[in-house]
């Protein structure tokens, strides 16, 4: 068995400051990206609102369902500060943009346009953070992903160190632990149930 | 009085810096009069905030306009009860708000540790002084609340409508309560760190400061849902917005810790992992407040930008540099020889709920940060909403719901072959008998099914062990059933409290899996025009237009759609929505106009109702959903909510002097009582 040593730390502070530094030399990256779910000056009134209007498809007719539209309205993010989406916005918030954007959205719909093609229009004239969720592909494939690699690890991780810890056991490490006999005779019993019961202290 | 609060902001920062000052000296030196002095500044420091506060009440009763603060959220026709609430209702008021909190915890956690723990006191008043300066300064320095306008303006500015809610009364305050809370179980592993004393005590000292911020952030989210769902008039409760992912965070670092613990306390194992949790929890509700008050993300909850935010991004950083400090030079501190006799045992399961919960609080921050991370490294915006979480964490949280079910089943140390299927076997019956059931009744939605099969699963879990509790106490004692549940229940509070938790839970997730069937329905009704449509579980509504009102009230404008129900031809009454101008006292509109749901609330389902606008001059636009399960979800809060309670209940004397005689007896006896009570 172990025993620790107080007096001595088991990371030196130099590789402690070492790793600090890297991290604090990355910080910069980051703040510079601050502010970055919204279109820059965005508001509640609508500033910044895009019409994202296409002439019809030649002999349209809507393709898209009612609720196969609010659907599609339900990938689109609203730019004010709502955090919602346009679908969801429009009816509860006092915004400029998510009752515009429905309409873009009915006119596109009505000019035969697929649900595919009218988030791309969006993306077009807002930019990709106009979806609800980025695309799973390139590093937003990442992002998606790394929640469920961290667990993944974390997992084995675990897996591992039961392992290693079922060894400790079958080795004997804490010879000292064992567990307690669970047998009472009946007068352990009757005294218990005395004792519970009040009448014993 | 309000001069007397000011002055007393800056003694109480004073008084503070005094209390961080001598106690980590008393400490380091050995010095007990240090350490006494420095306890009574945090008593001072308590007093002085108290009564800044008392100040700043004051300014707002009085509506005292020549303050800055008070004339930004205030106004001569607020009701008086969000006059009240006002004073976290802005940054300045909520900051002070916190250190109030915060100095009666400090003053709490010194008194109650008077005569125990003296060897962690000083760097525990220390630390929890320490961080109480970091909020006074920042509150005196950046976010004065007695900060003054050059002019004395006629009327204040009121308050957001979305803000004049109940919830308003009820959601911030509890939820301060449960992240302020945080900081004492961090003191604590802060001085365990320091003193090197990383035994049983300190853990033992913090459970139960755990448990009430675990408490009231259980209370404060589910508040804060009910607010959101009856006043921001989208239809949901959650919406993961950024501030909202903020307070989840904690919470569920915090559910972790509180499981592993459980590990530490019987087995001696995840001494690191302990320390680590109880860390992260409070380094991430300092990150919610920074999230919410420093404007790099934003939110609809947030506050404004403001120059706080720097502070505490600063000290975000200091306080994750100074505890990864301490974490990592004390490891070999941490160190336990650790033996698993199997891998199906209790502690294995209680592993894996904590990698769910920390994966879910991971997930949770990475989605919340991940825009920022996506720009810095692309340099392209990129938005992450609902379809990432959901995505994400419904499957994470439908793994948690089993283990909730399985771990109670599974026996400490190791659980045999023989035991297993006698433990598994009612509740899998449960789980399958409501699965086949849902099936043949044309239930398709794949997670709804799911969270439905694991719930039954789980209440068969829970059932089973009150029986099993409730039988062996009947038949050692010969207690007849209500008396034994209620002795089985009240003499095991900790365990049988977090089985109502776990049922909570289970109602909770029911609840969310009912939105599944959700149906939303846009119209457009003129006076007499009915609106026909089927509910989730086909019953037909029958929608009738009373037409638009409109009307004035104390401090606001107010048009109104009114709807005549009925279902299946029976009437239901009458369902408002309201959209509000308010004004200020001399009838000039405040803010943007606001809605009021229309809400018919029942066991089954809500109709809910959005009055969207009026087209032309008396049709009404309006978004009508029949929202099925959400009483549930609120239910699931308060049986979590009153789980907490009976988990956090001090036990009786009685209790006491029955421990101390079974301690008199020999083990055998009392492992023989706890395996009859465990039934296995």
């Amino acid at each position: 068995m172990t025993v620790p040593n107080p007096a001595r730390p088991c990371v030196e502070r130099r590789g402690f400051l070492i790793a600090l530094g890297g991290v604090m030399a990355s910080l910069p990256a980051i703040a510079a990206a601050q502010d970055a779910n919204t279109l820059p000056g965005a508001t509640m009134g609508g500033d910044g609102y895009i019409p994202v209007r296409r002439p019809p498809k030649p002999d349209a007719a809507a393709i898209l369902s009612r609720a196969e539209r609010d659907a599609a309205e339900r990938k689109l993010a609203c730019p004010c500060p709502c955090t919602l989406d346009v679908f969801t916005c429009r009816t509860s918030m006092p915004c400029g943009f998510s009752p515009r954007m429905h309409s873009d959205v009915v006119s596109l719909a009505e000019g035969g346009y697929s649900e595919a093609e009218i988030l791309a229009f969006f993306e077009e004239e807002y930019g990709e953070v106009v979806r609800m969720a980025p695309r799973a592909q390139g590093f937003n494939l990442f992002g998606w992903l790394a929640p469920f690699l961290a667990i993944l690890t974390g997992g084995l991780l675990i897996m591992w160190m039961l392992r290693g810890w079922k060894r400790n056991a079958a080795d004997g490490a804490t010879s000292d632990v064992h567990p307690l006999p669970v047998d009472a005779t009946e007068d352990e019993m009757a005294r218990l149930d005395r004792a519970v019961r009040g009448e014993e202290r | 009085m309000i001069l007397l609060g000011e002055l007393s902001l800056w003694i109480a920062l004073l008084m503070t810096g005094w209390a961080a000052t001598v106690s980590f000296a008393g400490g380091r030196l050995r010095r007990p009069d240090l350490v006494a002095s420095g306890e009574r500044a945090i008593y001072a420091s308590t007093v002085f905030v108290a009564l800044a506060s008392a100040g700043l009440i004051t300014a707002l009763v009085t509506h005292d306009f020549s303050l800055r603060y008070v004339a930004s959220y205030t106004s001569a026709n607020l009701p008086f009860v969000y006059t009240i609430t006002a004073f976290w209702g802005g940054q300045a008021g909520s900051m002070l708000f916190w250190c109030l909190i915060l100095a009666i915890y400090a003053a709490i956690a010194v008194f109650s540790n008077r005569r125990s723990n003296r060897e962690l006191m000083p760097w525990v008043t220390g630390t929890v002084a320490a961080v109480l300066f970091f909020f006074l300064l920042t509150t005196a320095l950046k976010s004065n609340q007695f900060a003054r306008l050059d002019f004395l303006p006629p009327d204040g500015r009121g308050m957001n409508p979305q803000l004049q809610n109940p919830g308003m009364a009820a959601h911030p305050p509890n939820l301060y309560l449960g992240l302020v809370a945080t900081t004492i179980p961090f003191a604590f592993a802060v001085a365990a760190l320091i003193t090197r004393r990383l035994d049983g005590a300190w853990l033992a000292a913090v459970r139960r400061w755990a448990l009430v911020s675990w408490f009231f952030l259980t209370v404060g989210i589910v508040l804060g849902m009910w607010w959101a769902y009856v006043e921001l008039g989208w239809g949901g409760y959650w919406a993961w917005d950024p501030v909202e992912n903020s307070s989840l965070l904690p919470w569920l670092t915090g559910t972790a810790f509180l499981h592993s613990i459980m590990v530490q306390e019987k087995r001696g194992m995840l001494k690191k992992w302990n320390v680590v949790l109880v860390i992260a929890t409070f380094l991430l509700s300092i990150l919610g407040t920074f999230i919410t008050r420093s404007g790099v993300i934003t939110s609809v909850h947030s506050f404004a930008q403001s120059p706080v935010g720097a502070w505490f991004g600063t000290f975000l950083l200091l306080s994750i540099i100074a505890s990864s400090y301490l974490v990592a030079t004390r490891l070999r501190d941490l160190e336990t020889p650790v033996e698993l006799e199997s891998m199906v045992s209790r502690e294995a399961a209680f592993l894996y709920n904590n990698l769910l919960l920390v994966g879910m609080a991971f997930s949770v921050l990475w989605g919340t940060l991940f825009p920022i991370i996506s720009e810095a490294v692309r340099g392209t915006k990129i938005t992450v909403g609902a379809p990432f979480f959901n995505a994400v964490n419904v499957p994470l949280g439908l793994l948690l719901l089993a283990l909730t079910g399985i771990g109670p089943l599974i026996a400490w140390r190791k659980a045999s072959t023989r035991n297993l299927k006698r433990q598994f076997a009612v509740p899998l019956t449960a789980g399958v008998v409501m699965a086949a059931a849902l099936l043949a009744l044309g239930m398709r939605d794949g997670y709804a099914l799911m969270t439905y099969s694991l719930g039954a699963f789980v209440i068969g879990t829970i059932a089973q062990e009150f029986y099993k509790g409730v039988n062996a106490r009947r038949r050692m004692y010969g207690e007849g059933a209500p008396s034994a549940f209620v002795r089985l229940v009240s003499r095991n509070r900790r365990r049988y409290g977090g089985y109502v938790v776990h049922f909570g839970v289970v109602v909770l997730f029911a609840g969310f899996a009912g939105m599944a069937f959700r149906e939303e329905f846009d119209i457009n009704l003129e006076p007499g025009e009915s609106f026909t449509a089927a509910d989730p579980y086909g019953d037909e509504w029958r929608f009738t237009s009373n037409g638009v009102s409109v009307y004035e009230t104390l401090n606001r404008f107010t048009t109104a759609s009114a709807l005549d129900m009925q279902r299946n031809g029976e009437p239901q009454g009458l369902l408002v929505s309201e959209k509000r101008q308010y004004v200020d006292t001399f009838g000039n509109p405040t803010f943007e106009p606001s809605t009021e749901v229309g809400i018919l609330s029942t066991w089954r389902q809500d109709v809910y109702l959005v009055f969207v606008g009026v087209t032309g001059t008396e049709t009404a636009e309006v978004r009508l959903t029949f929202n099925p399960l959400v009483m549930w979800v609120w239910l699931g809060g308060a049986l979590m909510a009153i789980g907490g309670l009976i988990v956090m209940w001090p036990q009786a004397e009685r209790r006491k002097a029955q421990s101390g005689y079974m301690a008199s007896l020999s083990p055998r006896v009392a492992e023989a009582e706890a395996r009859a009570l465990e039934g296995v």
